[in-house]
C-alpha cells in the first residue's frame, strides 16, 4: 500500500491551510506533529476524500483517489477530531450501520461488531446508548468504526484528545495494536502520542511538512543543546524571554528549567538529552505549549 | 451477479432502515408522531360530529345511530333524479312550509320541521343553487320553483354559467375559448344525477377538516424528515459518514428512500385511516354519487363522484407532500441546517394562502404546492391554464406539475448531497 501526495495544496479563500506537500507513506505508522491550524486535519481530511485538493492530488497505488471513488473508500478507516455518533443508537446499532454504510455483508457484519466490541472493550456497554458512554468508551467506539472494514489506511486525528492519561495509555496501546500490516496516519499535538507508536514523525507548520523522520532522527535535527538548571521564581519571565523553556519543576527553594539553548545558560547548568518534546518546542517556539503540549 | 444484486439490494434497504431507526429515536420526533395522532383523532371526531340527524321532536344527534337514521330518511330519495323526483321534492317541500311547526315561533317547532325536511334537504340545495345565480346563494330560492319548472333543472344549471360568463365583471376574464371550455364541461355532466346518502363522504370531502389534516401531516412530515441530511453534520458525524465507502452513492440513496418512505407511509395511514373512520361512522354509501350532489361542489367543473374526489384530493396531496418534503431535504442537504429546512413547508403551506388574497398575486398562487392539499375544496375553481392548445383546469394542472418537479428535485437532492465538502 502507497499513498503519494503530489504538490497537494488546499486553500479556504486567501488562507493556504496545505501548501504543495509531496509526501510517500507505506505500510507502517505516521505521527503528524503540529500546532492547532498547522494544517493536520486539513490534510487528513483530504485524504478521507472529505475535501478536495485546490491543487495537486493524492495518489493510492498510483491512482487518483478521486477518481477511485468506493474503490479508495472502502480501503478507509477515519476517527475524526470530532467524533460525531447518533446519540439514540446504542453501540451494536451504530456499529452495525456504518458496517452497512462500509458496504460490508450483514452477516460479515454482525461477526465483525461483535469481534471489535469486545477487541475494544465495549462488550459490557453493547447495548448502551451512545449518548450514555464516558468519553473514552465513544473513543473506543470510534476505533472499533474505524476498523470495521479492517481498513488498509487508518487515519486517526486527534484519537486521545479530552481523555484521561489511563485511556490515553490504553487508546495508544489499542492503536498499537492495530496498526499490524496496513498505513496508519496519526494526528496530534500530544508529543508522548508518537513518540512510542510511529515509525516515522511528520512536524507539519503553517501548511508545510517542517521536518520528517524517526524519533531519534528528529532529536538530532536539533542544533540547541538541552539543559537542566535552577533559578529563583522570580526570575522565570525574563528567562522565558529569553530561551525556550520546555518544563517547570516547582522546588522548595525554587524552580528546577529544562532550556534549549545554543549556549550553556547557566554556569551550572546541566546538559540534558533531548526528547521529542524538546524537538516539539525547538521547532514550533511559542505556539508549541499552548494548549495541552506538554504532559 | 444475480446475487450481488441481492445484497446490494439488502444494503441498501439495511441502511434505510437504520435512516427510519434515526428519524423515529429522537425524542422529539416521537413527541410529533403523537401530536399527529392526536390531530387524526381529533379532526376524525369533528368531521364526524358535522352531520346531525334531527329526530320527529326536533331533537339533534351524532355519531353512528344518528348516521344510519339519516341515511334511511335521504335514502327514500335513492336513484336518478329525474323530473318526477324533482316534483316530489317540491311538493315535500311545499308541504314542510305549509306545516304548522315550520310557520310557528317556537325553535324546537322549527327543528320538528327541519327534521321533515332533513330527507330530501340535498336536492332542495340543488334546486336553489341551479335556479338562484351562481355566485349568490339563496335558501328560499326553491319556494318560488315550480313543478313545471323544476324539471329544467339540469339546463338551469347551464344556463347560470352561461349568464354568469356574460356578465359585465366577468365576461373579460375568460376567453371565449375558456368560456366554451367551461360550458362544455357542464354540459358534459352525466345527468340525471344519481342520488343517494353520501354524507359520509360530504363530511370527509366538502369540509375544511381533509385539507387540514393533510396540511398538518406534511408539517408534521416535514419535522421528521428535515434532519435526514442535516443532522449528519449537527452529530458531526458527516466525517464518517461520507468517508465510509458508500457515503457518497448508496448511503445517500438510502437517505432519500428514508424520507420518501416516512412520506409515504405516514400521508396514506393518515389520510386512509381518516377516511375510514369517518366513513365507518357515517356510512360508505354514496361513493358512486357525482359530486354535484353536494351543496359545495354543484358547479364543479369537473365531473366525477365522490370516491374519484377522494382518490384525486388524495392522490394530489400525496404529490404535494413529496414535493414539498422532498424541497425542505433538499435545504437540509444544501445548508445543513435542520431549522431551516423544517421552515420549508411552513412556508409553503402556511403563506400562500394569505398571499394568495392579495389580487395580483390571485392567480399565480393557485399553482402554489399548497394547493395540493385542498384539491377537494377547489373543484369550483373556474382558474383555467392553456397548454399546448388545450385548456385544462388547476386540478388537472398541479398534479402532473408537481409530479414532473418532485422528479427533478429528487435526483438534485442526491446530487447536492453527493458534493457535499467537509471543511
Amino acid at each position: 500500500m502507497e499513498l503519494k501526495m503530489i504538490k497537494l495544496t488546499k486553500q479556504f479563500g486567501n488562507f493556504t491551510a496545505v501548501d504543495h506537500m509531496n509526501l510517500t507513506m507505506t505500510n507502517g505508522v505516521y505521527g503528524l506533529l503540529g500546532v492547532n491550524g498547522a494544517g493536520k486535519t486539513t490534510l487528513m481530511r483530504m485524504i478521507c476524500t472529505l475535501l478536495q485538493p485546490t491543487s495537486g492530488k493524492i495518489l493510492c497505488n498510483g491512482k487518483d483517489i478521486t477518481k477511485m471513488g468506493a474503490d479508495y473508500r472502502k480501503l478507509l478507516g477515519y476517527l475524526p477530531q470530532d467524533f460525531g455518533f447518533y446519540p439514540e443508537f446504542t453501540v451494536k446499532d451504530y456499529l452495525l450501520y456504518i458496517a452497512a454504510l462500509k458496504g460490508i455483508r450483514p452477516v460479515v457484519a454482525k461477526k465483525r461488531v461483535k469481534e471489535l466490541i469486545s477487541k475494544v472493550g465495549l462488550s459490557k456497554a453493547a447495548n448502551k446508548k451512545m449518548k450514555k458512554l464516558s468519553g473514552g468508551m465513544k473513543r473506543r467506539a470510534g476505533i472499533a468504526q474505524a476498523m470495521l472494514n479492517d481498513p488498509k489506511i487508518l487515519i486517526l486525528d486527534e484519537p486521545t484528545a479530552g481523555l484521561d492519561p489511563n485511556e490515553r495509555i490504553r487508546f495508544r496501546n489499542l492503536i498499537s495494536e492495530l496498526s499490524e500490516d496496513r498505513l496508519v496516519l496519526l494526528s496530534t499535538h500530544i508529543v508522548s502520542d508518537v513518540e512510542y507508536i510511529a515509525n516515522e514523525i511528520w512536524l507539519m507548520k503553517d501548511g508545510r511538512l517542517l521536518h520528517q523522520g524517526t524519533s531519534d532522527e528528529l532529536i538530532h535535527s536539533m542544533t540547541e543543546n538541552v539543559w537542566k538548571c535552577y533559578a529563583n521564581k522570580s526570575d522565570v519571565p525574563t528567562l522565558m524571554k529569553r530561551y525556550k523553556i520546555s518544563n517547570i519543576k516547582s522546588e522548595p527553594h525554587g524552580v528546577e528549567l529544562r532550556i534549549i539553548s545554543k549556549e550553556k545558560p547557566f554556569p551550572d547548568a546541566v546538559m540534558e538529552e533531548a526528547n521529542l518534546e524538546d524537538v516539539f518546542l525547538y521547532y514550533f517556539g511559542e505556539k508549541a505549549g499552548a494548549d495541552d503540549a506538554v504532559i | 451477479m444475480y446475487f450481488y444484486t441481492i445484497l446490494v439490494k439488502r444494503q441498501v434497504l439495511m441502511m434505510l432502515l437504520f435512516e427510519v431507526k434515526k428519524v423515529l429515536s429522537k425524542p422529539l420526533n416521537k413527541a410529533a408522531l403523537l401530536i399527529l395522532a392526536a390531530v387524526l383523532l381529533i379532526g376524525s371526531f369533528l368531521t364526524i360530529r358535522d352531520v346531525r340527524y334531527i329526530d320527529a321532536d326536533g331533537n339533534s344527534s351524532t355519531g353512528i345511530s344518528a348516521a344510519r337514521h339519516l341515511q334511511e330518511d335521504k335514502n327514500q330519495y335513492k336513484g336518478y333524479l329525474t323530473e318526477d323526483v324533482l316534483k316530489q321534492v317540491i311538493q315535500a317541500n311545499a308541504a314542510v312550509n305549509a306545516s304548522s311547526e315550520s310557520q310557528s315561533d317556537d325553535i324546537q317547532e322549527n327543528n320538528k320541521a327541519a327534521a321533515n325536511e332533513q330527507a330530501f334537504a340535498d336536492i332542495r340545495e340543488m334546486i336553489n343553487l341551479a335556479f338562484g345565480e351562481l355566485d349568490n346563494y339563496d335558501y328560499y330560492r326553491i319556494d318560488s320553483v315550480s313543478e313545471d319548472e323544476v324539471g329544467s333543472l339540469y339546463e338551469q344549471r347551464i344556463a347560470g354559467l352561461k349568464n354568469y360568463l356574460s356578465r359585465d365583471d366577468v365576461t373579460n376574464t375568460f376567453s371565449e375559448d375558456e368560456k366554451q371550455w367551461l360550458i362544455n364541461k357542464y354540459e358534459s355532466l352525466d345527468t340525471p344525477l344519481y342520488y343517494e346518502y353520501a354524507d359520509g363522504w360530504k363530511a370527509l370531502m366538502d369540509s375544511q377538516y381533509l385539507p387540514t389534516l393533510m396540511m398538518i401531516t406534511v408539517l408534521i412530515i416535514g419535522f421528521l424528515v428535515s434532519g435526514i441530511f442535516s443532522d449528519e453534520f449537527a452529530w458531526k458525524a458527516d466525517s464518517i459518514f461520507f468517508s465510509s465507502k458508500l457515503g457518497r452513492g448508496k448511503a445517500i440513496l438510502s437517505k432519500m428512500g428514508a424520507g420518501f418512505a416516512i412520506t409515504t407511509v405516514l400521508y396514506w395511514s393518515v389520510v386512509l385511516l381518516f377516511g375510514f373512520i369517518v366513513l365507518a361512522v357515517l356510512g360508505f354509501g354514496g361513493g358512486n354519487c357525482a359530486v354535484q350532489t353536494g351543496v359545495s361542489n354543484w358547479n364543479s367543473i369537473y365531473n366525477i363522484t365522490y370516491l374519484q374526489d377522494y382518490l384525486i384530493s388524495t392522490f394530489g396531496g400525496y404529490i404535494g407532500s413529496l414535493f414539498i418534503v422532498t424541497l425542505a431535504m433538499l435545504v437540509s442537504a444544501k445548508t445543513h441546517s435542520t431549522v431551516f429546512a423544517i421552515t420549508i413547508p411552513f412556508i409553503i403551506t402556511c403563506i400562500p394562502p394569505f398571499v394568495g388574497r392579495l389580487e395580483a398575486f390571485a392567480r399565480i398562487m393557485t399553482l402554489f404546492p399548497d394547493q395540493l392539499l385542498s384539491i377537494n375544496k377547489n373543484l369550483e375553481d373556474f382558474s383555467l391554464y392553456h397548454i399546448g392548445g388545450n385548456i385544462f383546469g388547476s386540478v388537472s394542472v398541479i398534479i402532473p406539475l408537481y409530479l414532473i418537479l418532485f422528479c427533478l428535485v429528487f435526483p438534485i437532492l442526491f446530487i447536492v448531497y453527493r458534493r457535499t465538502q467537509i471543511k
